[in-house]
């Protein structure tokens, strides 16, 4: 532990060196929120059910929100970040350093975690709860489902730690990986059921994706804050989450061992 | 002009060149995009298989607002793209220099230097949903609203440039003004859709304070209704041309406070 909190407060720092960007970022992604919120208010106005597909709209809105939140999370530099290292052969830096490669990236990405939850965590919970009370008339917070939640989320940002971790180490083989990366943010959205809830699609397809690891990374954690799990479900859920953990981890470490033997530092 | 026509061919060129280096990585970026597009369409197709029509517009009118959207996006992307990297990052590294240096336009020299081909997959998508959407619509096509349809677009395009050039400029004076044009660039996801859907204060926001919903829904409905003509394409270019020339005097200021950076 020593040796790694540096890296945690390292990324730390670097987060709020450039805190202007981080808000006019997050104004700037939290606009497609709103730009929903308006499109679901139409919906929910040209129907007459107060349902749309099972939802409410009320439902909707916290599925927005916190969708937005736990993919803000969840989210890892780890694939960009490693990518850069090895292009430009910074890796072999790291790799002359007494520490395991993947922790110093966990704990430093862990600083930046920590800025980001103490920002926008509170803000966007309350902002939702608060809604929620307006409409409903009643507070509507569980306050198991939330630690719950807590946990799914840390163990959904563990598992795309990893998995970015590997897809980066997919730079070994081929240098450059701008449009491997966007295909990859493009296809993770849809799976994990971030673009359309799982809920909407096709039966079929909907619970192929359920055992698929991506459901893990955002529809699990977000449906256990909604209440939408009965106990049974979310133990099997979170089962579920720690054996796509134990795989995203025993894959990195596969190519990591595969990888370093053939690697070939371009400068550095 | 026509000299500028030339420069801007040779640029062209250049970078083309050096894009066929990593031919495959583009590919896959362009597919990916393409991808992403084609799900938020399918994401469209199932509300609207649940509802009749989204406060009064059908289907089909929605996606013909939507791939309208994307005409003048995907134009300005082609050939401006490289106002992203003046925010970004040429000004905080010092690079600014050499485009201050050379005996042509500093804007002009920014603007042509990158040529964006991974746009084909905006413009391709957009053309598709344009066409397919007017032949599902039966829309009957007079001579003259093809003529206003490319003036439409192109005043479009400008307002996307022009709230690019505005926000990189802000970097001669800050030395990064990226993440701001982001802010502001993200507006433009408002335009995909009605603006009848937004309340007042949105509403009043992106057509009189950063006018995106010019570039997509206003001309659109006109195309679509036929109905005020002067507000829904004059509005576009008053609305561009304004905006233009506040960006351009926003830059030439820049540039006269602009000191270099880095070493």
């Amino acid at each position: 532990m020593r040796t790694y909190s540096p890296f945690t407060r390292a990324g730390m720092l670097e987060s709020v060196a450039y805190r202007a960007n981080f808000f006019c970022f997050l104004i700037g992604e939290i606009m497609s929120c709103f730009i929903m919120f308006f499109v679901w208010k139409a919906v929910f106005m040209s129907t007459d059910s107060e349902t749309f597909m099972g939802f409410t709209m009320e439902d909707m809105v916290v599925y927005l929100f916190i969708t937005f939140l736990t993919g803000y999370l969840t989210y890892s530099d780890g694939t960009y970040a490693i990518a850069t290292e090895i292009r430009d052969g910074s890796i072999a830096m790291r790799m002359i350093k007494p520490c395991s490669f993947d922790m110093c990236f966990l704990f430093q990405e862990l600083g930046n975690k920590i800025i980001n939850v103490l920002c926008i965590f509170a803000p966007l919970v309350l902002g939702v709860e608060a809604y929620r009370w307006i409409i409903t008339g009643a507070c509507q917070f569980d306050v198991v489902h939330f630690l719950l939640y807590v946990v799914s989320l840390v163990l959904a940002y563990l598992i795309s730690f990893y998995f970015n971790v590997s897809y980066g180490f997919m730079a070994f083989y081929l240098k450059n990986l701008w449009g491997a990366d966007i295909l990859k943010e493009v296809i993770i959205n849809f799976l994990s059921g971030a673009t359309i809830p799982l809920a909407f699609m096709p039966k079929a397809l909907a619970s192929v994706l359920n055992f698929l690891p991506f459901s893990s990374l955002s529809y699990t954690p977000v449906m256990i804050y909604m209440g939408m799990y009965s106990g049974a479900e979310i133990a099997l859920r979170m089962t579920m989450q720690v054996f796509w953990l134990c795989v995203m981890i025993l894959i990195s470490k596969v190519i990591w061992n595969h990888a370093v033997k053939r690697l070939c530092s371009q400068g550095g | 002009m026509k000299r500028m026509l030339r420069l801007h061919r040779i640029f062209v060129a250049q970078y083309m060149k050096n894009l066929m280096e990593y031919k495959v990585d583009f590919l896959t970026g362009a597919v990916s995009f393409l991808l992403g597009q084609v799900i938020q369409i399918a994401f469209l197709g199932i509300i609207f298989s649940q509802i009749p029509n989204l406060i009064g517009w059908e289907f089909n009118e929605i996606l013909f607002i939507y791939g309208f959207s994307l005409l003048p996006k995907g134009i300005d992307h082609l050939l401006f793209d490289n106002l992203w990297s003046v925010g970004y990052f040429i000004v905080r590294k010092g690079d600014f220099d050499k485009y201050l240096t050379r005996p042509i336009n500093s804007l002009f020299y920014v603007i042509a230097e990158k040529f964006c081909v991974d746009a084909f997959g905006e413009l391709a998508i957009g053309l598709i949903l344009v066409v397919y959407s007017v032949i599902q619509l039966k829309l009957t096509i007079t001579w003259y609203m093809i003529p206003l349809f490319i003036v439409a677009v192109v005043f479009a395009t400008l307002i996307y440039t022009s709230i690019k050039i505005a926000t990189a400029a802000i970097a001669f004076w800050t030395k990064a003004s990226g993440h701001i044009t982001h802010m502001f660039y993200m507006t433009n996801d408002f335009s995909k859709y009605p603006t009848t859907i937004y309340n007042k204060f949105v509403r009043t926001f992106i057509t009189y304070i950063i006018p995106f919903a010019f570039t997509a829904f206003y001309p659109a409905s006109y195309f679509l209704t036929g109905e005020n003509p002067l507000f829904c394409i004059g509005g576009t270019v008053v609305a561009s041309v304004l905006l233009f020339i506040v960006s351009v005097w926003i830059w030439n200021r820049g540039i006269k406070a602009y000191e270099s950076a880095g070493s």
